[in-house]
């Protein structure tokens, strides 16, 4: 029985962490993923055997950053397996690779730059808007929690349960706690939105209702980003009015004072 | 001058591969990204500012597979040191130099999305590199092909940084004295209306049913109860 | 029912189908025509988890797919269909779907296939495949995501040209 030691289990997830290192167009993480598993796969073949068994893993390969290491810790189980001769012969392991690449990624995009982005930077901003200079390392501190706990213990989950690691994804309906994630997100955003319209507002000496009528470009830009607009020219719109109203605005107080 | 130019460079390198290439700790949020330069620079207030300007703008725009997004980090970098160097060049302090070094560096800042498109183009050619390295035996050579393509991400970042902060110098100092004084009127509305933006593109895009729904609830709670305060 | 988008994509459901096009097209449901993995229940339910519970997932064979779309069980769906090759989506028109737009998202880089734009690799007989739905007037464009540009995949075919 030929096992792979926590020595090599800890370099392989050290070496995750350059997974991307030469994403390209063609393979995306494919030689990525090979030169994470590399000492595993040294570990277990020898000679020619090993060079197939590595052509075979440089091929194309794509999935979420934060849950390559499951996959990666359930591949080298099934490799294990596959070594020693007690494998599973319905399964083959790329197989398994193809199976769970493209549905981990989709619950990763929207768990983790969807849902787990927004609300990280919204969180962050209550403190940026203070002035609180210590506001990025919250940043850095609330967001990562969540990856790093998915990077670590679903890497040891997944060499520990192989196949059966997929189970976790199936039972907790992961792309729920995404969209919950994200009305949080959008929750927050809305009450720092309303936050610094009413403090800009007080700033400006203006009358606060107004702050009200903010919602009425905001959702317009919604629409029309919606509609495929880029960014750029949203902001380039929203810049270049602003600056004429203001410059007209100061011209008319002008005139009205003289 | 030199300095402050070299340390953003340093930070851009860094902070670019962790976009892609390497962690994923997302120091290369605007967020982080700027007032972690500007600190280097010893104004970190300024990066902060430039931070929350930045992080909202393209935060809807996901790396999601193949998809490339527009470069965040080198513009909040970029835009920092620019706001910074040319700050204690041109003598001044206040929003609008930094709004202008901002509104400069985020149009510019579009070379940094086909930098990124060419890194990841280039990365092709490390494939036939690496089979080539296979059919020769040499797995060593196999894992150093890999590591190579660190060198095409470094040069995207670093390249955009650089564009993006040239352009500013060149321009920023020949626009600075025509804009200054009609600036003054609305910078403190365009300081609030950039992060809005960004938000109001996120509501667009999110995959939420009821997001406006969502958003204008709570707005207008939150606003309704600072008003009864 | 209403097809809102149809779409080949060899990833089939993942980050840019349910991250960027969903809220794009406002689709609340999701078809999948493919035959490997209606075929396999293990492959099938993981795409399945991939998916937020209120949202529709109907995973099927082309000609099941095919049988689902043009009966009114999807009756006031706005239903995005996606196919993994080229030759399913010729199968779904033979078939009799009515479709008037194909999207190309990713079709991922083999030996013999030739670089249409930067994900899309196409080999001659799928370049045949798009030949055949083109002649039928289905617009058939080039985009990754909503945000990226759309292009028409003729624009594209004189680079291509020069590879096969």
């Amino acid at each position: 029985m030929m096992t792979i030691s926590w020595k090599t289990r800890l370099y392989i997830w050290f070496r995750l962490l350059l997974l991307q290192a030469s994403w390209n167009f063609e393979r995306l993480q494919g030689i990525g993923f090979f030169y994470s598993l590399l000492p595993g796969l040294r570990k277990l073949y020898k000679d020619e055997k090993l060079l197939d068994v590595s052509r075979k893993y440089v091929g194309y390969f794509n999935t979420h950053v934060y849950l390559a290491p499951m996959v990666a810790g359930a591949v080298l189980k099934l490799e294990e397996d596959q070594a020693s001769g007690t494998a599973d012969p319905a399964l083959e392991v790329d197989d398994f690779k193809e199976m769970v690449a493209a549905p981990y990624a989709a619950i990763g995009d929207a768990l983790f730059w969807g849902g787990l982005r927004p609300l990280a930077a919204g969180i962050t901003l209550f403190f940026a808007i203070k002035g609180i200079l210590w506001a990025p390392l919250i940043f850095i501190l609330i967001y990562n929690l969540v990856p790093t706990w998915f990077r670590t213990i679903f890497f040891v989950r997944g060499y520990r349960q192989g196949m059966a690691s997929v189970e976790f994804i199936q039972k907790h309906r992961l792309p729920d706690w995404a969209i919950h994630t994200k009305e949080t997100a959008i929750v927050i955003l809305g009450g720092l939105s309303a936050f610094m319209v009413f403090s800009h507002l007080n700033q400006q000496q203006l009358p606060s209702w107004l702050g009200l009528l903010t919602l009425v470009p905001m959702v317009m830009l919604g629409v029309v980003a919606r509609k495929g607009l880029s960014t750029l020219l949203l902001v380039f719109i929203t810049v270049t009015s602003i600056f004429f109203i203001g410059l007209f605005w100061a011209d008319m107080v002008y005139l009205i004072a003289s | 001058m030199a300095i402050s130019l070299a340390f953003g460079a340093l930070i851009s390198l860094i902070c670019g591969l962790d976009r892609v290439a390497i962690l994923q700790i997302m120091i290369s949020r605007p967020i982080v990204a700027a007032p972690l330069t500007a600190l280097a620079l010893g104004e970190p207030l300024i990066g902060l500012q430039i931070g929350v300007m930045v992080e909202f703008l393209w935060l809807a725009r996901l790396p999601v597979g193949a998809a490339v997004p527009p470069d965040d980090t080198q513009v909040a970098i970029a835009s920092s040191v620019l706001a910074i160097v040319l700050g204690r060049t041109l003598n001044v302090s206040g929003i609008e130099l930094l709004l202008l070094c901002l509104l400069i560096a985020i149009p510019l800042g579009k070379v940094g999305q086909y930098f990124d498109h060419y890194a990841r183009q280039y990365n092709v050619r490390l494939i036939k590199q690496v089979d080539l390295a296979l059919d020769r035996g040499s797995l060593m050579g196999a894992e150093f092909q890999h590591l190579r393509g660190l060198t095409s991400f470094s040069l995207a970042s670093i390249g955009t940084y650089a564009i993006v902060v040239l352009g500013g110098l060149l321009i920023v100092p020949f626009l600075w004295p025509l804009l200054q004084q009609s600036l003054s009127h609305s910078s403190a509305w365009i300081q609030l209306a950039l992060p809005l933006v960004g938000i109001a593109v996120i509501l667009g895009t999110i995959n939420v049913s009821r997001a406006i729904t969502l958003f204008c609830a709570s707005f207008c709670m939150s606003f309704l109860l600072m008003w009864l305060v | 029912m209403s097809l809102v988008l149809t779409r080949i994509d060899n990833r089939l459901i993942h980050g840019q189908v349910l991250e960027a096009w969903v809220p794009f097209v406002r689709a609340d449901c999701i078809v999948v025509a493919n035959d490997s993995i209606a075929g396999n229940p293990l492959k099938k339910m993981m795409m399945q988890a991939s998916v937020p519970s209120r949202m529709r997932v109907e995973i099927g064979t082309v000609a099941e797919s095919v049988a689902l779309l043009k009966s009114s069980r999807l009756h006031r769906c706005r239903v995005l269909l996606l196919f993994g090759t080229t030759s399913d989506a010729v199968r779904a028109y033979r078939g009799g779907l009515a479709y008037d737009q194909l999207n190309l998202g990713n079709l991922h880089a083999e030996k013999g296939k030739a670089r249409l734009s930067c994900t899309l690799f196409l080999n001659p007989a799928d370049m045949d495949d798009l030949e055949l739905l083109d002649q039928a007037g289905i617009k058939i464009t080039s985009r990754c995501i909503p945000a990226d540009g759309e292009r028409s995949w003729r624009k594209l075919i004189p680079a291509l040209r020069g590879e096969i």
